[in-house]
Parts: structure tokens; C-alpha cells; sequence
């Protein structure tokens, strides 16, 4: 009972607090591993936010890191501090499953970027986490390996398709887990689970080694407790990598150094049209209220309309379908059962989307994004919408596969926010604000310039000096 | 409509890939193509000749923050 305890203490240190008592020796790497894996085991038959943990090669790397501790040399700004990820990121001879039965003998011959950095940074890997089928669907079920389920109520979906990133990081078995983004994907479980998710720019991480959804709007991004601890981890895996030509050479800055709280004079952005149509009134008021809290820090808000949004909510739709479309038909002709239900039926459709609306869809990306610079952002330095318009739904309302009525249509309402983001290519911050009358999480998200992670995070970061939502955990009923 | 898509759907599918529908869920996510379908109508003349995907990129860049 006092190890459990004292394990419990350990997980419920930020992940900052974590990599600082392990550089000043006040803990070790191997305890903050063993603490990593006993939160697992002990809470994760409730929450089924892992596939597949590597008790083994964790421990041993938590032992060579101690080691070198000991010594006196640290690896980086994480050192000793156990990180899990979604199980689409390669790690070479590690099985990837990508939440499917497709891929589930897969075992990549390298390893994704973004983990390699983690890994160079000090982070231990323990293990893989849940995700939905090929990271498409909302909502959190995986009809493969077990729906994932909400930390805070478990009848109720995490968000998708980084479902156990967002639960393990709400749950506390984790300080910070990569998760991906291709529309809304981070944020979405971010909000749903109440804590930070962050996406950055289109191009902004390198995308070799993560599994491929749509080259046009797949993002590699972190969930973690704080817009803190997410800078952290996006300053250590964000720049060029020349094994992935597409990733941006802009200079990556000090994100965390940017955090100093201060926002006056800043205009945050609040659109009148699109981003709040049927918003359910308890979100609405959560966001209002948050609007509130950074204006009393001394950001100033600006209701405008943000352009193109019914012709962006089109195409938006239309470019990861095809793309995802394109790259999954050998095995829709080859193997469709093997898909889940939702998953087989969405991708089917895509191969009827004519060529030439998916080339208008990515030729307007650049006018639209112009457009928004005029609009938007010579007005505003950010702006702010609900990251869902709902309140967290359950999985059982929105089982395609059992048939649930309207399921097909929550799909796509729970997303339309965060999608539309990803068309625009812009970095996005969803930031817990508050908990509904049912006792769920509710969040809101910050957009800013293309490469402007530093200010969507140093606002949202402003946020959370003044709230505790983010310090609020789940109590697992195991 | 909503059956003429259906129809359309799966006659594209088989025709240009050579996949048939795999489930009767399919169907319903092919009659929701009507709604996109209206959206590229609504969106019809704003696409200029000159306009392709590469001018992303380039926004991106013209767009982005800089520093003060």
C-alpha cells in the first residue's frame, strides 16, 4: 500500500516537476518508470488507454539513464521522464498497429522522428497507446483493440483519434504523450479529457516514421497536462528533418521562454460566424467565461468574422477523405472486413469524390489562408473558438457500428471547430476551461499565424496561471 | 438525390477503383456526400486560373508571424 502511494505521488508530479527531481537527484528515472507502469496496470482496466507497454526495455533505459545521472550528464530537458505514444509512431522492431487489425503483425524497420528526439531528449518510451482504427474516427472507439474511455466518466467517449493520449495524460499514468492531428485529432481528446493538446503549423514537425493519414493536413503533435509542459515537448521535436523534405525549415523558437504570462494589449479574436453555430450554452458560457478570465489579464477581445468558413468546411472534408481514400484502396479491395464498420463505410466514399473537387479543395488552401491574413489577423493576434460545440457525447450515442441513430452525423458535428483549423494550416491550442453539468471536461482553442506556436501557447498558458481546470484529475472508479 | 448518389457513388467506386460497397453503413456515408456536393456549388466561380495547390505553401510563408 505505501509503494502504491508513493507511486501515486510520483505520477501526479508535472512533467517539469518530474525531469527536475530527477536532474537534482531527488528521484529516479527507474522510479518515475515503475510509477508510469503501476498507474497502468492499476487504472487502465477501466480506461483502456494503452495497447501494447514495454516493461522491460523501459526499466532498462531508466537504469542507463540513472546511470548517467550519476555521472553527471544529462541527455536533455527530459531526462528520466517516462512518455507514451500513440501506436502510429515507427519504432524500429517494435510492433505499430495503428489501432488496427490490419496492422497488427506490423513492425517498421526505423523509427519516426519525433520519438528519436524524445528519446535523444532523455524521455523513456513505455509504451504505445490507443488510438481509433488509422486514426479516423472523433470519438475514441476501436472496435480492435477496445474503445478507449473517458478518465472522467467511462461511459463517455475520450475524443479521437489520440483517445490515449488524451486519457492517460488526464489520467494520470503519464506526463505527456505525442498524439497526431489531421482534424482535430490532439485537441479534440485534449478537450474531452481536460487537458492541453497542441497542433502545430502544417510542416512544423517532421512526419517521418508517423503513420500517414493525409499529406496534406497530418500533423505530429503533443497532449501534456499544461500549454507549459506541451512547449517543452513541441520545442524538442519541432524543425526540419531532412528524412521528411516537407517539413519546414523556419526556425524553431524558445516556446517555453515565451511563457511570461503576459498578455496585455493582445487582441484575441472571437469569430461571429461559423465556430458557434448550435454550440450547446454550457460550453458557450464556459468560453465566455475564459474570454473573461484573459481580459482580466489585459487581452482585449474583437468579435470579426473569419472568411470562407462554409467553403473551408467543404473542402476540408473533402482533402483527408481523399487522401486517406487513396492510400487505404489495396486493402479496401483486398481486405474491407478487416476495417471496422464506421471506418470501411467512410473511406468507401471518398473514391467517389470527383478528382478535380479534391484539386479545388487544395488549390483555394493558399487564397483562403491569404484571406485570413487580410481578415483575421490584421486585426487580431489570435483568435479563440470552442474546440467542440457539444458537450462530451457517450460512446454509445455514437456508435456507428451498433447502429446508433445520428451517430454518422456526430461524427461529423463533434470536429467541424478543430477541421477547419487544419485546412488553414495554422497552429492550435485547446485548453481545458471547465466541466458541464454531467462533470465533463470542456475546452477552447487558440489560433494564431502560421508559425506562431510560441503565442498560441504563451496565451493559453497566460489562461492556466489564472484557472486550475488543468489541475484537476479524474478519481478511476477501479 | 440522395439515392442518385448512392447509385453514382458506387458506380464510381467499382469503375475507377475496383471497390464495392463493404457494409450497408457505407451507403449512408455516401448519401452524405449530397451535403459536400452542395457546398462545391455554393463554391462555384471562386477558383481562378490561376490558382493551385503550391500557392499554400507560399502562404504560409507570406502569413506567417514575425517577430516585432
Amino acid at each position: 500500500m505505501t509503494a502504491i502511494k508513493e507511486y501515486a505521488a510520483l505520477t501526479r508530479l508535472t512533467l517539469i516537476h518530474a525531469s527536475d527531481a530527477v536532474r537534482k537527484g531527488e528521484t529516479t528515472s527507474v522510479a518515475l518508470t515503475k510509477a508510469a507502469l503501476e498507474a497502468f496496470k492499476v487504472g487502465d482496466t477501466t480506461v483502456n488507454a494503452s495497447i501494447a507497454l514495454d516493461p522491460e526495455e523501459a526499466l532498462e533505459t531508466a537504469e542507463g539513464l540513472d546511470k548517467l545521472r550519476k555521472v553527471g550528464r544529462l541527455l536533455g530537458p527530459l531526462h528520466g521522464v517516462p512518455l507514451a505514444h500513440k501506436d502510429m509512431y515507427y519504432r524500429a522492431g517494435k510492433p505499430c498497429t495503428c489501432g488496427s487489425k490490419i496492422r497488427g503483425v506490423f513492425r517498421p524497420a526505423y523509427t519516426a522522428t519525433a520519438i528519436k528526439r524524445l528519446e535523444e531528449a532523455g524521455s523513456i518510451t513505455v509504451g504505445s497507446l490507443n488510438m481509433a482504427e488509422f486514426a479516423q474516427n472523433p470519438t475514441g472507439h476501436n472496435a480492435h483493440f477496445g474503445d478507449c474511455h473517458n478518465p472522467w466518466h467511462v461511459d463517455h467517449c475520450t475524443g479521437g483519434s489520440s483517445s490515449g493520449s488524451g486519457a492517460a495524460v488526464a489520467a494520470r499514468f503519464i506526463y505527456g504523450a505525442l498524439g497526431s492531428d489531421t482534424g482535430g485529432s490532439i485537441r479534440l481528446p485534449a478537450s474531452m479529457c481536460g487537458v492541453t493538446g497542441i497542433k502545430g503549423t502544417q510542416t512544423r514537425v517532421s512526419r517521418f516514421g508517423a503513420m500517414p493519414l493525409s499529406f496534406s493536413a497530418d500533423n505530429v503533435s503533443p497532449l501534456a497536462r499544461t500549454a507549459r509542459y506541451c512547449a517543452r515537448l513541441m520545442r524538442i521535436i519541432a524543425g526540419h528533418d531532412p528524412s521528411d523534405p516537407t517539413s519546414s525549415t523556419e526556425p524553431v523558437s524558445d516556446y517555453e521562454a515565451a511563457l511570461d504570462g503576459d498578455v496585455r494589449g493582445l487582441r484575441i479574436g472571437i469569430p461571429n460566424n461559423f465556430f458557434f453555430d448550435g454550440v450547446d450554452p454550457e460550453v458557450w458560457t464556459a468560453f465566455d467565461v475564459a474570454m473573461n478570465v484573459l481580459e482580466s489579464r489585459g487581452a482585449m477581445t474583437v468579435r470579426l468574422e473569419v472568411p470562407h468558413m462554409d467553403d473551408i468546411s467543404t473542402y476540408a472534408s473533402v482533402v483527408s477523405r481523399v487522401e486517406g481514400a487513396t492510400i487505404h484502396a489495396q486493402w479496401m479491395r483486398e481486405r474491407p472486413e478487416d476495417y471496422s464498420v464506421h471506418l470501411a463505410g467512410r473511406l468507401y466514399a471518398g473514391y467517389a469524390i470527383p478528382a478535380v473537387h479534391y484539386v479545388e479543395a487544395l488549390s483555394r488552401r493558399g487564397p483562403i489562408l491569404r484571406a485570413l491574413g487580410k481578415d483575421v489577423f490584421a486585426k487580431v493576434d489570435v483568435f479563440a473558438t470552442p474546440t467542440i460545440r457539444m458537450k462530451v457525447p457517450t460512446l454509445a450515442a455514437t456508435d456507428i457500428d451498433a447502429g446508433a441513430p445520428g451517430a454518422i452525423e456526430a461524427f461529423g458535428a463533434i470536429s467541424a471547430n478543430t477541421r477547419a483549423i487544419n485546412y488553414m494550416g495554422l497552429p492550435s491550442v485547446s485548453v481545458p476551461c471547465g466541466f458541464d453539468s454531467k462533470g465533463l471536461p470542456i475546452g477552447f482553442q487558440i489560433q494564431g499565424r502560421p508559425f506562431a506556436e510560441a503565442k498560441v501557447l504563451k496565451v493559453a498558458d497566460a489562461y492556466q496561471r489564472d484557472t486550475n481546470w488543468h489541475e484537476r484529475a479524474p478519481t478511476l472508479d477501479v | 438525390m440522395s439515392k442518385d448518389i448512392e447509385r453514382q457513388v458506387e458506380e464510381q467506386a467499382k469503375a475507377w477503383s475496383g471497390i464495392a460497397p463493404p457494409n450497408s453503413t457505407s451507403r449512408d456515408f455516401a448519401r452524405g456526400l449530397a451535403e459536400t456536393v452542395k457546398g462545391f456549388e455554393r463554391a462555384r466561380g471562386q477558383l481562378v486560373f490561376e490558382n493551385e495547390p503550391s500557392s499554400f505553401e507560399a502562404a504560409l510563408q507570406e502569413t506567417k508571424e514575425r517577430e516585432r
